[in-house]
Order: structure tokens, then C-alpha cells, then sequence
């Protein structure tokens, strides 16, 4: 994500990175064509506000680190282009036992890393189990073999995965293991797996790659160079070599796209956007993005005042006084989609097709809080009458602070007074509180105090304007309202034994099908609690020169396409 | 640097010749008086602040538009109906621009003002009372001079939320250092004059001296300081906004300079929304610095000529010459 | 006092100002809420996983246990390794540094050789139209803020004369091959011209202005008065008379203001997208890398002290009047 605000925006890219992590690529050279028309050649330059961290895979934060490590680490598998599918990558086939816990691959026969060592299954088991090994060091790559127990390496072209228990998602995790070289790194095991953290591969030139880039030059806030590895099993890119280059600010980026110094940038600004078009110096591409922008909803049971707020109806009304298009032109410029999931339209698949998209209807949502006891004072502010019980609170006004963080990738105060407008015209007044950066926004959410077994939290907020970068696989996203994820990803405080039973065993169906009616219940289950009011699903928009051709900006890190298929035209 | 524009503050004021001279300063009603009188660049840097306080103060009967709704197109060229265009937003430039001066000046104002008041009080207290209370307001004064205010801003802003008030507290705070050290230097001057030791000999408390005949003496420089201090708080509240910490519900100039750079303007070709807001700072802050520069010039007619110093640093006064005061 | 003494105090209070700064600097970030794990929200980031990287980076000890850990490691000069990717924040904080001690230094030598030239030409030509051109150009720099005078440049003069808008290299440079060290210098001071000049012209508002002061106190000192009597031509005058004894108050400020340049450089930096300390500083901040914050606050306020100290030298140096 783009550091577009001074202060604050970085933590956020860290969301986007693990997200973007959790998908990879797909079998290589499918789309842009292999075929022998396409133009050899050419220096690829790639501007990004995302910059390249660490070529070291436990110690990673930032969005480039993944766009890098897809093109010289290799993968069993990764997603297809338009992440619609999951498809083989370094391992050609496999076959998944009757009882969903052995996953059995079979790799690429006669492939090699760059410095002439075979590439085989022993490497493959090498990685996972050395993360099953030393949890702690690698907890970063943790969920890609989560329930494995053990891998083994009957045969150098075929590796076996056990697990635990059937997991639904197994092969969209596997999306990011990303297959080391044991002969570099066995040496690093030390200090109780510590000295894999601490190992910088980018100090180590060119890097020992098993994908079809070499990176033979880096600088971590500037220019890295890939260049293709000769030795690589897979189809050759196209390019003469890969260049990164970071840039912290947007407008000169675009500004060496237009006058041609660069062939792509993987992310316009959205006020960027319009001017690009006009220039006619640049294509501009976009992609269905992960963001969702939302209202959240403290939905914490348990908390203290302000509970008319718990009421799915009062949030449904209110909800439907926001000018969502409004929104959409203003913030976005146009350049996103109404958003009604938490999963995202990047999961559209996965997303119940029973509710109806949010109404923008504010005289409907007036009655509807009438008709609910809310009735407006003499300044046109609802009153919120006393209630008795455990929870008991003295009537007062609906008033209420709304927390935004610094850290999203959009003018989030425009945003907020776009919404702002529509709950006065409900009769709710709203505040901007500031929520600083990501960590102290997730502070004040959390509680300093916040202890899941007391449930102790979430009592300090009542809404905060935030966003989720959701991923193919729902399953994450669907993780951050369970209670389990209290006091961590939990920005909700929901609490739903029911939901978090089905969230359990979603994750073992390991028949899509199967899977996917229980998700859909489970999305339909968010919705109909207003656990958030969804507002826009950003579109991810990148940009490419007009002499080149090939160039697919949602791959990126997703898919080592997204360096091998670039062309000049 | 810039956020470390300080208060006015130079050598010559601080120390020897300043305080010498203003045994013949005026008092506070013939200040402006005085300063008005043959100096043509007071008179129109008054008459600036005057014109600005008043769009200010007027800016909802001036604003031709909502601040808050979308009334054109986004980046509109300037017309008849959008005087400076509009902003990313489609909101109107000319209108924002006119609210803008509301915000900036009151954090300017507001923001001299805490600056006097605790540089102020700091500096009577050192100058007056001298000895260990001297020792110790002193080295307090020289550690915030020295620390980088980048820490301190960020961290206020971030516990104690990105508000209005926060931010001229803080800006105050970072100000105050350099009126406390000019302060001391007069008030030591005038400790020493002829009739407040009479006034002591007679048997007058402290609060009397301090306030009959120490605060009036003083009250002059204090003021022309003040005004110097409107400056660089204006100033240095486009820098906190541009830093991405400024109070996300209102519109300054700052913000808008922000807005521009965020929004694209550069490569929008929109001009009109990165041009006027950075005028209108470099007006003010111009008009301020007239006017103070032309007081302390009344004040201490030995430097008429009109010495500026370097302001944009922090800077405290040089340490030998002080202690041996 | 003897000159040991004074020299003495000046060490003691630097050393002190140091050790509060430290703290300070400790002390302000802590008092954030959340934590450098707080902010992650990641797939990786179950509670185990934050509880394991607080555990590696000593967050979970008590706020003092982590101060007394944070001095005893400076006493023996090592300032930790960053929160995040782990290396040594010295090594981390130098390469930035140097980025901006390359921009600054030609801002501020180019700032002081044109601030010194029409200062003094001004205060020579006092009440001319030359003078009246001078002071004005320079009250409108002093007045302008640096981000906004950093916009103008990059739209008004950037494409114009065929300057890159931002960076410190051109992103096509070198990418299969080095060009060799000329080509390097070209590429690298096409990119620190205009960032430098930004600096320079702001500097340069507050440079002529004091010169000028300067040289007027001093042109209107008796001694001057006396050499003019003396029939000394007007350039002597100036130069003898005027111009070196300005220099006392001119070079000790400019000194002082010389410490908060590498810390203040900031927003130039990022409107120029040049990735210095003021940048690196930013991304620290919202990773709530305390390490790294922490050794380049330290570096910052050193630089102050040690500007301050120098000028207090200078000073003693400089002014025989000077007894403490």
C-alpha cells in the first residue's frame, strides 16, 4: 500500500503484504503469450511506493519483498491470472488422500538453482519443516504449512505433505511457501533457528534463485535489478532484465512513467488517475483490488455505554444514509466499486447471494429510527432513551466519535465527512477522532487492557473508519470477527460462539462445495449482524507505458507472470 | 529546520545594546504610536494583518461557497463562479482559502499568545528573582532549545490527538525558549534601574515590583515579540499539517498546501490549488515581520535600521556574554 | 573564569543536555499507545507471533528494565539493531545521512557564499534600490514555507529545465552495467540541484538579513566612523573594518543554525521524494521502529549540541569581550 500521507501509512502496507503473501503465483507464461511473435528484449523498469525490505523470507514487512520473492524463490503452486484459480507451479500435478490429510506432490524433474545445485524435493521439505522446526524465527510463513506435521522427500521429484486434520484451504497457503535452497541456508539454522532472521541474501550477489529472475543488484530505497536466470525450468521471460525502483512519492514516479523513463508503476493515486488518462502518455490498467473500506462497528457485547450501537437495525438505518456514489466519485474517483462483503469482490465466489446491496435511502432509515424510540431532539439530535439491566445507561444524545486512522491509502477526512453529512441528516452527530497511526488506532480499539478470557476491551470505541485488504481465500477474513482473534485481529469485539464453531470447520472442509455453502451462511451471518457497514471496494489501478505489452499488475506477487510477461510491443 | 523557526530572537536585543536602549523606550501606549511614525513598512504590514483578521472574522459573508460539498467538477479551472478553481474534491478553492485564513490566524494568534505567556512569565521570574531560580529556569530553557521538536510534535499529536488546541499548545511550547530568553535580559536591565531599587528601599513586595514596574518596562518588547511569534506559528503550522498531523477536521492553509501535494495538483496542472494557499503564508507571515521587526526597531532606535535575525532556527543567545550579565 | 573553566562548564552542560535528550527521546515514543506489534495485522500475526516478536525485541519487559538495557548498550556505543530487519540502526541511519549531508552542504555553502555576497552589498549600498531589491527578495524567502517553495520548484521549474522531479537517480540508471564515476556525479547532482536550491534560497533570506544587520552595527561603530575620518577609501572600510568584525556574530549564528538543518530538511526531502534521514525518519515512525527513532533523534540533537558548543567556542574565540 502507498505511503500517500507523510505520517503513517507504512503499517498498513504491512497488511497488504502478508495479504498480497498469501497469494502467489500461477503456472508461468499462460497469458502475453509464449508464442514466438512476441518481441524479445527491452528493460523492464517498474516504479513502486512499495520498496523491497529484505530479500530474506522470515523477515519481511513491505509489499515488494513478495513481488521479488515470487520471481526467485519457487512455489508448488500459485494462483491463475485473475486469481480465479489455483494452479501448479514448481510442482506439475498432485493428489490429495480420501482423507484430506496427505497432499502429495510431484515437482519439475531436472530443475536447478541458479549456481548449478539441483533444485528438488529435499529442498521443498527442507523449508517447511525447518519452518514446522523453529516456529518462532519463521512465524512470518507460519500459516503456509499451519496443521502440517511433517513433509517428506521419498524421491527428489516427489514431496508428500501430512496434516493434522483435512484443511480447506491447504493449497492457497501453500501459495506462499516460498522453496529455499537448503544448500545456502542449512547454515542458518543456529541459535535455535534465530540466524534465519538475521541472514541477508541481498549481501550475498546475485542471489541463489530457484524462479526466472536473478537478482544481481539491490538497493533497498532505490533500483534492484532482476535479470532472467538462465538455468530456470520454466518458460523464459521476454525481457533483457527487471528493474525496481522505489520511489516515496507518487507524483514523480508518474511523472517518469510520462515522460518515459519508466515502462510501469504498479499503483496510481486515485487523484492521480484522471490526469494519467488525459496525458495519453500512459495506459491505465485496473483490477478488482483487496481493499474494502468500512465502517467498523463496535459489536463488542459486553461494552459499557453507547449500546444502542449493538442494535443491527439502528446500523442498518444509519448505514443507509451514506451517499455511497458520492463517496465513490469524490474519494475514489470512480475508481471503485460498492462494496456489500467483508470478503471483498476479490472472493466474489464466496460471498452469500442472498442480502440485497445496501439502499441509499435516508427518509426510510428516519422511520425506522423513529419507529425505534430514537426520537429527535429540538437541535434535530436523537435521543437514545435510558435503559435498565446489567448494562443499564441514562438516556442521552447520538452523539458519537468516529476513529480514523492516518494510515489509509485514500483522503479518509473527505470520506468522513461525506458519511458525516448523511448520519446529520439521521439525526446523529458525528466526530472525527484521530486515530494516529495503525498501531495506536488498533490501541484504542483493543483497549490497553484487552484480555479475550475476561472479555475485558473494546470499550473505548464505538465506530472507527478503517479498511481490510481481503485475499482469494476467505478464509482470513472471515478469522477477524471470531473471538479468538480478540485483542488481535479482532477490530469488532464481536462475540458469536455459533459463528466461530462454523468458522472451525469451514476450515477442514476440504470439498470446495462444501466449503464454500458454509462460508456463504457464515457471510450472509457478518451481514445481517452489521458487524461493519461495507462502503466501496477499491479497484487496483497501475499504469503502463504504450510500448510495452504483457504487463498484468495484479500478479505481482501473486504470480511470477508479472515479471516473465511483460513485452515490448 | 523550518519547524524550528524560532522566536525572534538576535544578538544585539538579547544582550548589550537592546537593553541598554530601552531606557528610552516608550511606553505601551506610545508603542504603536511610535512605530507607526516614519516607518511606511509598519503601516502597510498593519494594515495587511487588519485586512486578513477581517477576512477571517467576515469569512462566512466573503465565501461565495460550501468549504464541506462538492460544487464543481474536480480540478476546475478557475471561472466565474470558482474564483481560484477547485480542489481534488471538487470543493471551492476561493472559498477554502477564505475559511483557511480563520484557522491560521487563530493558531497563529493563539498560539504567540501561549508562547508569551509561558516565555513570558519564565523570563520575568529568571530575570527577576536571579540566582539558583535564574540557574535552573535557565539550563531548563537551554534543554528544549536543543531537543528536535520532529519527536516531541509527533508524539502530542499522536497521544493527544490531532486537535486544534493540541497544536497550539504545542506550538507555543516549542516558542516559548527564546521570549523567556529576551525577557530575562530586560528584566535584568530593569531590575537594576534607579527607581525600582527606591521601590524596594521603601519596602514594595516582589508581586508590586514585578507588576508595577517590572512588567510594564518590558510589556513593549514583549509584544513586538509576540507579533514576530504570529509569524513563525503560522509557519509552523503549515509544517505540522504538512507532516500529516494537523486537526483533520478543520482547513488551514497548511491543509490545503497539504491537500495539494497530496491530491496530485503538480500533475493535475492545477495551479490554482497549490499556488494561493502558500501566498496567502507568505503574506501573512511577511505583514507580521514588518510589523514586529518596525516595533523592536522603536524600541531600540540605536538599531533602527532594521536588523532581522535568523529566526528559522532555534537558537538560544551565546552563553558567555549571558552569565556574566 | 579561565578559559579551561568555561570550556569545562560548556563540555558538562553538553553532556547533560545529551543524556536528557536521550531519555526524552526514550521516554516520547513509549508514551504512544501500541507498539511496534500492535500495528501489525497480518495473516502471520496470531497472538503467539506478536508475543514472540515482542519477546525478540524486549518489548516485553518493564519500560524501565528497557531504559537502563537502551543505556547501557549507548554507554558502550552500540545503538541496537532495528525493529524491523534487524541491523545495526548505525549502519542504518549512516546511508540516509550521508544522502542528506550531500544535499545540505551544497544548500547551505551555496546559501552562505550568495546570503554573505548581497548582505554585504547591501549593507555597503545601504538605502539604495540595489538594497531595497536585496531586502525584499530576501524577507520573501524567509517568508515562504520551505514545502510549498519545494511544490513551486518542482512544478514551475522542474520540467522547465529539464530536471528530474524527484529521487537521488534516475530510475533508469545503470540498470545492466556502471556507467562509470562521471556519469554517476551527473546523474546524482542532476537530482541534488534542485532539492539543494530549495534549502539554499531559504537559508539564503535568513543569511543576507543578518549579514546585513551585522554589517550595518558594525559599519556604524565608532572605529568605523574614525577610519572613515581617517580618509580610508569606502571599499577598506568595508572590507577591514566592516566586514570581519561582522563575521563574529554572522559565523556563530550561522553555526547554531547549521545543527538544525540535518533534522530539518524533512518535508524538502519528501516533496523531492529524497530519500535522507527526514525519509527514513517517516517510515521509522510508522513502523514504530523505536531503535532506529531513537539513534536518529540522538544523532539530531547531537548534531544541535555540537553546533551550539561550536559556537560557543567560536565565540570565545571570536570576541575578546567574552569572560564568563
Amino acid at each position: 500500500m502507498r505511503a500517500r500521507r507523510l505520517l503513517g501509512a507504512v503499517a498498513l502496507a504491512a497488511v497488504l503484504v502478508v495479504a498480497a503473501g498469501c497469494g502467489s503465483g500461477s503456472s508461468g507464461g499462460t497469458d502475453g503469450g509464449t508464442g514466438g511473435t512476441v518481441k524479445q528484449g527491452g528493460i523492464f523498469t517498474l516504479g513502486s511506493t512499495n520498496y523491497i525490505d529484505t530479500l530474506n523470507v522470515f523477515n519481511y514487512i513491505e509489499a515488494g519483498a513478495t513481488v521479488s520473492f515470487i520471481e526467485i524463490y519457487p512455489e508448488l503452486v500459485q494462483y491463475s491470472p485473475g486469481l480465479k484459480s489455483i494452479v501448479p507451479s514448481f510442482a506439475e500435478s498432485w493428489t490429495i488422500s480420501p482423507d484430506g490429510k496427505t497432499y502429495t506432490f510431484k515437482l519439475h524433474s531436472g530443475a536447478k538453482w541458479s549456481d548449478g545445485k539441483p533444485l528438488t524435493s529435499a529442498d521443498v521439505a527442507w523449508t517447511a519443516n525447518t519452518i514446522i522446526k523453529y516456529p518462532g524465527p519463521t512465524a512470518v510463513l507460519a500459516s503456509a504449512v499451519a496443521h502440517v506435521t511433517k513433509v517428506d522427500a521419498p524421491d527428489p521429484t516427489t514431496v508428500v505433505f501430512h496434516y493434522d486434520q483435512p484443511v480447506g484451504n491447504a493449497l492457497a497457503q501453500l501459495t506462499y511457501l516460498y522453496i529455499l535452497p537448503q544448500h545456502v541456508w542449512d547454515q542458518y539454522t543456529g541459535n535455535n533457528g534465530k540466524d534465519l532472521k538475521t541472514f541477508l541474501p541481498e549481501e550475498h550477489l546475485p542471489v541463489v534463485s530457484g524462479g526466472p529472475f536473478q537478482v544481481i543488484k539491490y538497493d533497498k530505497k532505490g533500483q534492484t535489478v532482476f535479470k532472467p536466470n538462465p538455468g530456470w525450468w520454466g518458460p523464459k521471460p521476454h525481457v533483457d532484465a527487471v528493474a525496481y525502483v522505489y520511489y516515496t512519492n507518487a507524483d514523480s514516479m508518474i511523472a517518469d512513467l510520462q515522460s518515459g523513463q519508466i515502462s510501469a508503476v504498479d499503483q496510481v493515486p486515485f487523484t492521480a488517475v484522471n490526469a494519467v488518462k488525459k496525458s495519453g502518455k500512459a495506459i491505465i490498467d485496473t483490477y478488482p483490488g483487496g481493499e474494502i473500506t468500512n465502517i467498523t462497528w463496535n459489536s463488542n457485547p459486553y461494552k459499557p455505554q453507547h449500546r444502542e450501537l449493538l442494535d443491527p437495525k439502528v446500523k442498518e438505518a444509519l448505514s443507509m444514509c451514506i451517499d455511497r456514489q458520492q463517496i465513490m466519485q469524490v474519494v475514489f474517483a470512480g475508481y471503485a466499486d460498492p462494496a456489500e462483503s467483508l470478503l471483498g469482490n476479490i472472493a466474489k465466489p464466496w460471498q452469500s447471494t442472498d442480502y440485497q446491496p445496501l439502499e441509499f435511502n435516508c427518509d426510510k432509515a428516519n422511520q425506522t429510527l423513529d419507529s425505534l424510540g430514537y426520537t429527535k431532539g429540538s437541535d434535530g439530535i436523537r435521543m437514545a432513551p435510558a435503559t435498565t439491566g446489567k448494562y443499564a445507561e441514562a438516556a442521552h444524545k447520538m452523539e458519537y466519535q468516529v476513529m480514523a486512522p492516518n494510515s489509509l491509502d485514500f483522503n479518509g477526512d473527505r470520506e468522513f465527512s461525506i458519511i458525516q453529512e448523511g448520519f446529520a441528516k439521521a439525526g446523529v452527530k458525528l466526530t472525527e477522532q484521530s486515530g494516529g497511526d495503525s498501531s495506536a488506532a488498533y490501541a484504542i480499539e483493543t483497549d490497553d487492557k484487552c484480555d479475550a478470557a475476561t472479555n475485558t476491551g473494546y470499550s473505548k470505541f464505538d465506530m472507527a473508519l478503517w479498511d481490510w485488504v481481503a485475499s482469494p481465500d476467505p478464509d482470513f477474513q472471515l478469522s477477524v470477527v471470531t473471538k479468538a482473534q480478540w485483542c488481535s485481529w479482532s477490530d469488532t469485539g464481536w462475540d458469536n460462539a455459533a459463528y466461530d464453531q462454523m468458522y472451525e470447520k469451514q476450515g477442514t472442509l476440504v470439498k470446495e462445495s462444501d466449503r464454500m455453502t458454509l462460508v456463504h451462511q457464515m457471510d450472509q451471518i457478518i451481514h445481517d449482524n452489521w458487524l461493519y457497514t461495507e462502503l466501496v471496494n477499491e479497484q487496483g489501478i497501475a499504469a503502463h507505458s504504450p510500448k510495452w505489452d504483457g504487463f498484468d499488475p495484479q500478479m505481482l506477487g501473486y504470480n511470477y507472470i508479472g515479471f516473465t510477461d511483460p513485452h515490448l510491443k | 529546520m523550518p519547524q524550528q523557526r524560532p522566536t525572534p530572537l538576535d544578538l544585539q536585543s538579547v544582550e548589550g545594546p537592546g537593553a541598554v536602549a530601552l531606557e528610552r523606550a516608550p511606553g505601551r501606549k506610545g508603542l504603536f504610536a511610535t512605530t507607526l511614525r516614519g516607518q511606511p513598512q509598519a503601516i502597510i504590514g498593519l494594515a495587511v494583518v487588519i485586512l486578513f483578521i477581517l477576512i477571517a472574522v467576515f469569512a462566512p459573508l466573503i465565501a461565495p461557497h460550501s468549504i464541506h460539498a462538492k460544487t464543481g467538477g474536480i480540478y476546475e479551472a478557475p471561472d466565474s463562479n470558482h474564483w481560484l478553481g477547485t480542489d481534488d474534491g471538487g470543493v471551492d478553492m476561493f472559498s477554502l482559502l477564505v475559511y483557511g485564513t480563520r484557522v491560521s490566524l487563530e493558531v497563529g494568534f493563539a498560539a504567540a499568545l501561549v508562547a508569551m505567556v509561558i516565555g513570558g512569565a519564565v523570563g520575568v521570574i529568571s530575570g527577576f528573582f536571579g540566582g539558583w531560580v535564574d540557574v535552573v529556569l535557565m539550563r531548563i530553557t537551554d534543554i528544549f532549545l536543543v531537543i528536535p521538536d520532529l519527536p516531541l510534535i509527533i508524539v502530542v499529536a499522536a497521544v493527544f490527538g490531532r486537535h486544534l488546541i493540541n497544536i497550539i499548545i504545542i506550538i507555543g511550547v516549542i516558542y516559548w525558549t527564546s521570549t523567556a530568553r529576551l525577557i530575562r535580559a530586560q528584566v535584568k536591565s530593569v531590575r537594576e534601574r534607579v527607581y525600582v531599587k527606591r521601590a524596594r528601599s521603601i519596602g514594595a513586595g516582589n508581586n508590586r515590583l514585578i507588576f508595577k514596574h517590572v512588567v510594564p518596562q518590558v510589556a513593549p518588547l514583549l509584544i513586538a515579540n509576540t507579533v514576530l511569534t504570529i509569524a513563525l506559528a503560522v509557519f509552523l503550522e503549515t509544517y505540522i499539517t504538512f507532516l500529516g498531523l494537523g486537526d483533520p477536521s478543520t482547513i488551514s492553509w497548511g491543509k490545503l498546501i497539504e491537500n495539494s501535494f497530496l491530491g496530485n495538483a503538480v500533475l493535475n496542472n492545477a495551479w490554482w490549488a497549490v499556488v494561493p494557499p502558500g501566498v496567502a503564508v507568505t503574506i501573512v507571515i511577511l505583514a507580521c515581520t514588518m510589523v514586529g521587526q518596525s516595533m523592536e526597531d522603536a524600541l531600540n532606535p540605536r538599531l533602527r535600521v532594521g536588523h532581522l535575525a535568523v529566526r528559522r532556527f532555534r537558537m538560544r543567545p551565546l552563553h558567555g556574554r549571558l552569565d556574566s550579565e | 573564569m579561565q578559559r579551561s573553566d568555561y570550556i569545562l562548564k560548556r563540555t558538562l552542560f553538553a553532556i547533560m543536555t545529551v543524556f536528557v535528550a536521550v531519555t526524552l527521546n526514550f521516554v516520547l515514543f513509549r508514551a504512544l499507545p501500541g507498539d511496534a506489534v500492535t500495528g501489525l495485522k497480518c495473516h502471520a500475526c496470531t497472538i503467539q507471533f506478536k508475543t514472540a516478536l515482542r519477546h525478540d525485541l524486549g518489548l516485553d519487559k518493564s519500560k524501565w528494565a528497557q531504559y537502563v538495557i537502551y543505556l547501557k548498550k549507548l554507554a558502550h556505543g552500540d545503538m541496537g539493531t532495528t525493529f524491523i530487519g534487524h541491523r545495526p540502526v548505525r549502519g542504518e541511519l549512516w546511508d540516509p545521512i550521508k544522502k542528506t549531508l550531500a544535499m545540505i552542504t551544497l544548500g547551505t555553502v551555496f546559501s552562505i557564499v550568495f546570503g554573505v555576497f548581497t548582505g554585504v552589498i547591501s549593507a555597503w549600498r545601504r538605502g539604495t534600490f540595489l538594497d531595497k531589491i536585496s531586502v525584499w527578495t530576501s524577507l520573501a524567502f524567509y517568508s515562504v514555507p520551505t514545502q510549498w517553495l519545494g511544490l513551486m520548484i518542482v512544478y514551475f521549474v522542474a520540467s522547465r529545465v529539464g530536471l528530474p522531479h524527484g529521487g537521488i537517480q534516475s530510475p533508469d540508471y545503470g540498470i545492466l552495467g556502471d556507467p562509470g564515476t562521471v556519469a554517476f556525479l551527473k546523474d546524482r547532482l542532476e537530482h541534488i540541484v534542485l532539492p539543494a536550491l530549495t534549502l539554499g534560497l531559504v537559508l539564503y533570506g535568513d543569511y543576507t538579513l543578518i549579514v546585513r544587520s551585522a554589517m550595518l552595527e558594525t559599519l556604524g561603530e565608532d572605529y568605523v566612523l574614525t577610519a572613515r575620518a581617517k580618509g580610508l577609501s569606502n571599499w577598506a572600510i568595508v572590507w577591514k573594518h566592516g566586514f570581519r568584525n561582522a563575521m563574529l556574530p554572522v559565523v556563530t549564528l550561522i553555526a547554531l543554525s547549521l545543527g538544525f538543518i540535518i533534522g530539518g530538511a524533512i518535508t524538502i526531502e519528501y516533496v523531492f521524494d529524497y530519500p535522507g534521514i527526514g525519509l527514513a525518519i517517516v517510515d521509522a515512525i510508522d513502523k514504530r521502529d523505536y531503535a532506529f527513532l531513537q539513534g536518529a533523534f540522538l544523532v539530531l540533537t547531537l548534531s544541535v549540541i555540537l553546533f551550539n558548543f561550536i559556537a560557543d567556542l567560536l565565540y570565545f574565540k571570536l570576541d575578546p569581550r567574552v569572560t564568563t
